[in-house]
């Protein structure tokens, strides 16, 4: 591995977790769309400071484009105060109109020197390690490291002093407003952070992954865990993850390199997705389909428990009193003898003990509303679930 | 016998979007009261709570907390928010959010430690939640949730309580353990205001009552004042047709 390549890794690494931190209050907070709108409607600034300074990492392009970044927020919830739109169609309203700003100042002033739009949505990290930081002849390494690595330095330091009001503001705004901790501030402050990330990864990376690693890591972590302090960290280790497997797989594809992190990323999400052991799609289904088998059980037993008459309870027309397909009728009959529940005498089925024990606890516990023990007697129950 | 005010409110106005939602409200909160806020909806209740907690600007009026702005006096009041305005799929555990309840007497930047633990704990303990400390929040019932969030009000050790529906959604055991903990509060000397919806159990659990339809109707002792003058000048004529049709 070259020197380039080593400094590509780490920048896309700094940027992949200074982008996480601010995206999981994001997330969080149901404003995952204005990270895109961020991440657009900078470039004006992006462009302003640029004419000013002719430096793409001038801290004036930072302040510039931070500014008007924190302006597409204030314009946003200015639009969707007035009542006339909802949110989502607020932000839409906003950042095309800055983005276009941005792209006919573009068009009309720099059209020969090295600011576009592809460079803007997409990035160009692989060209990072060449624009170095000479400080009295000495190689200082790469400036986007070191702009990124400041950010990622202040939000981090940020964070830890402000944890505990970030958490209760974005939790409960009302309490957080009545302990004086003034949410709109650290809201605010919030926007103020995501926007100076969003500018400092955008020469890197471009717009487009500036989304990707404030979202994706995010959400996904979401799925898989309960603590918000798990939820940073792991959401910056998989942004930090995706980057470097997203790196070799653009090295070995001779693809864009923010193009292939993206793709990782969308799908680690989906891996998630699919096999978070709580919320995950498998596991829901699995949950589900338990539940049905369950209740399918609870109302064969009363079935049985209601029917003294054996032509009721006779295994042969059982499948046409409950209205059942046969193989839910098997399956059901199958799981309530292997729990012992009932006992087929002569094709007749009548409740255990233990049948009639479980059948008349569940039904007062039902009638009752008390699902917590109705939970219980299941675990105490069954051995063996469909 | 001259009480004294916990809860001073002159010519208190809020507007949303220019529509006055509360009008020209006059209101003393005795010390040592369990208050009942009563109306209809959209009268004004949680707004009246959130004007006196700073959380919305007044267009006009004031309110003083024991005399003084309540930006002052936040360490003497505490408040339960409904439950519904919160995201109860956050990612945190029965005890953290009751640890949110000190973080005002921490301020700013300082961090929680040992002994806002032992105070969260107690709470936990005081509303019968200490077994579900750990739990993450999502996987509490309605009522559960409800409890938390009056142990981490309880964890403020305020003078004054104020809580917006906390009966909402809730079972009726949660329902009679939480009366229970606001009546020890009163006897303990403590301020405790509680927007209600449930009219027949406010003889019950209340000592004091405010009427309220954008302006205030009337404010009182329950005894001397609940009555069907009242109810009828703040629910309307059919206040009583309603109430026997579950609509109230």
């Amino acid at each position: 591995m070259t020197n380039a390549q080593l400094e590509i890794q780490i920048i896309l690494s700094l940027v992949a977790v200074a982008c996480a931190l601010p995206g999981v209050f994001l997330v969080l907070r149901k404003m995952a769309l204005i990270s895109d709108a961020i991440s657009h409607s900078i470039l004006p600034g992006i462009v302003l400071g640029f004419f000013i300074t002719q430096d793409l990492a001038s801290p004036l392009l930072i302040v510039m484009a931070t500014l008007t970044g924190v302006l597409t927020v204030v314009l946003v919830e200015y639009i969707q105060k007035t009542g006339l739109v909802k949110e989502d169609t607020a932000i839409g309203l906003v950042f095309p109109s800055m983005f276009s700003i941005g792209v006919i100042l573009i068009a009309r002033n720099a059209g020969d020197v090295h600011l576009d739009v592809d460079a803007v949505l997409l990035g160009e990290v692989a060209f990072a390690p060449f624009d170095r930081w000479m400080y009295n002849g000495i190689d200082m390494g790469p400036k986007s490291l070191w702009m990124i690595g400041t950010i990622l330095t202040v939000s981090i330091s940020l964070l830890i002093l402000f944890f505990k009001e970030l958490k209760v503001a974005t939790f409960d705004a009302g309490l957080a407003a009545s302990l004086g901790f003034t949410p709109i501030g650290i809201h605010y402050g919030l926007m103020t952070v995501s926007s100076v990330t969003t500018v400092g990864a955008f020469d890197a990376i471009g717009a487009i992954l500036v989304v990707a690693f404030m979202i994706v890591p995010a959400a996904s972590i979401y799925l898989l865990t309960n603590n918000l302090k798990k939820m940073l960290v792991y959401s910056a280790l998989l942004g930090v993850f995706a980057s470097i497997v997203g790196y070799w797989i653009a090295h070995f594809l001779d693809a864009s390199i923010a193009g292939t992190i993206a793709t990782v990323l969308g799908l680690l999400f989906f891996m998630v997705y699919l096999f978070a052991p709580d919320k995950g799609y498998i596991s829901q289904w699995y949950k589900i389909k338990q539940q049905k088998t369950e209740v399918a059980m609870l109302v064969f037993m009363l079935h049985i428990a209601n029917h003294e008459e054996e032509q009721e309870r006779n295994v042969n027309h059982l499948q046409e009193h409950i209205n059942w397909t046969s193989q839910l009728a098997r399956k059901v009959l199958r799981l309530a003898n292997q729990n012992n529940m009932i006992v087929i005498k002569n094709d007749v089925v009548s409740l255990t003990p233990k049948g009639a024990e479980f059948t008349n606890k569940a039904v007062s516990y039902i009638s009752d509303n008390k699902n917590a023990e109705l939970e219980g007697i299941k675990q105490n129950f069954f051995l063996f679930r469909g | 016998m001259e009480q004294k005010i916990a809860i001073a409110i002159d010519d208190l106005t809020v507007a949303y979007n220019y529509k006055p939602v509360l009008w020209d409200i006059d209101l003393q909160i005795p010390e040592g009261v369990l208050m009942a806020i009563v109306g209809p909806n959209g009268a004004g209740k949680s707004t009246l709570l959130k004007a006196i907690l700073d959380i919305i600007k007044p267009l006009a009026g004031s309110v003083t907390v024991y005399g003084k702005p309540y930006k002052k006096q936040r360490d003497l009041v505490a408040y339960v928010p409904q439950k519904g305005s919160v995201d109860w799929d956050f990612p945190t555990t029965a005890l953290d959010v009751v640890m949110m309840g000190t973080y005002g007497s921490l301020g700013w930047i300082k961090r929680p430690g040992q002994t806002q633990k032992k105070q969260a704990l107690e709470a936990l303990e005081k509303v019968g939640m200490l077994p579900f400390q750990n739990r993450q929040i999502s996987q509490l019932s309605g009522g559960q949730q409800q409890r938390i969030f009056l142990a981490r009000a309880l964890v403020q050790n305020a003078s004054i309580y104020f809580m917006d529906e906390p009966f909402q959604g809730v079972d009726a055991t949660t329902e009679k353990a939480i009366i229970q903990i606001l009546k020890e509060l009163r006897k303990a000397g403590k301020t405790v205001i509680v927007v209600h919806h449930d009219l027949q159990t406010v003889p019950e659990y209340f000592d004091w009552v405010t009427f309220l339809n954008v302006k205030k109707i009337a404010t009182g002792p329950v005894a001397q004042i609940f009555n069907d003058d009242n109810l009828t000048k703040t629910y309307g004529i059919n206040y009583k047709t309603s109430i026997t049709e579950g609509k109230l």
